[in-house]
């Protein structure tokens, strides 16, 4: 199964990116620092997707997103960006980064399950 | 300057108290979560929205409770000021109006940008690719 990691540091994000994905045929990953998330990354975990936050202490969102693109390994993960920031000149910013997408909190279930199934290419 | 002492308490008051907020919001949500997840009851587009509008809540209290620590210490700096000599006070004054204007002004901008599809300019984002 595919893995796909979520990196929130709200525990309640990541409990609703939790239950939303569960019927899902996707293997789950969450964290809530984008630090250990990306130590992991480094040591050998190679995830499918990257949903993560933009707002977290110690290491934010883009900065997390630049960490990535360094790796050879996730270099081109598609990541899309769950958070609850809107504008225009940051998402401009992500889309420089690399970044597949942007998903403005607090997002709808099943487009988000849609959104998942699309990066994927899961069978809808 | 006792005025000023008072509206400093009050200050980190709020902001204690927005900590306890934010803690007790989190604590009660993961509770509701839990139970959810042990029942496999499904998640609709209700639930979802409401458990994500605690993570909006927290962001918002936050943002307010940092621009309430930057007051605290400029407070505490106009007043060191004051102390040391009090032919400061007036430029330290300007000073401090300067820096708390700034502070607010920032925290009002976080208001907007943390609140996601709560913000009616927001309400219909839809998911974006690039």
């Amino acid at each position: 199964m595919p893995l796909v990691i979520f990196i929130d540091d709200s525990e309640t994000a990541l409990a609703s990116t939790r239950m939303v994905t569960a019927s899902m045929p996707i293997e789950v990953k969450q964290y809530t620092e984008a630090q250990v998330a990306l130590a992991e990354i480094k040591g050998g975990m190679t995830p499918d997707l990257i949903i993560t936050d933009l707002n977290m202490p110690v290491m934010n969102g883009f900065e997390f997103l630049k960490a990535l693109r360094d790796v050879p390994s996730t270099k081109r993960t598609p990541t899309l960006m769950l958070t609850t920031e809107a504008k225009a000149e940051l998402k401009q910013q992500g889309k420089a980064l690399g970044l597949t997408g942007w998903i403005v909190k607090p997002f709808n279930p099943q487009q988000l399950k849609q959104a998942i199934t699309r990066v994927l290419r899961l069978p809808a | 300057m006792i005025m000023l002492n008072s509206i400093d308490e009050l200050l980190v008051h709020i902001k204690d108290v927005q900590q306890d907020v934010m803690e007790l919001s989190s604590d009660s949500l993961l509770k509701m979560s839990a139970f959810m997840e042990k029942n496999s009851l499904e998640i609709d587009e209700e639930i979802a929205t409401a458990l994500q509008y605690q993570d909006i809540i927290t962001q918002q209290l936050h943002a307010t409770n940092e621009a309430i620590e930057s007051m605290h210490k400029s407070i505490e700096l106009f007043e060191e000021a004051y102390k040391e000599d009090e032919g400061l006070a007036a430029q330290s004054m300007v000073e401090l109006q300067e820096r708390l204007t700034q502070i607010l002004a920032e925290a009002r901008d976080k208001k907007s940008r943390f609140s996601g599809k709560h913000a009616p300019e927001h309400a219909d984002e839809e998911i974006e690719f690039f």
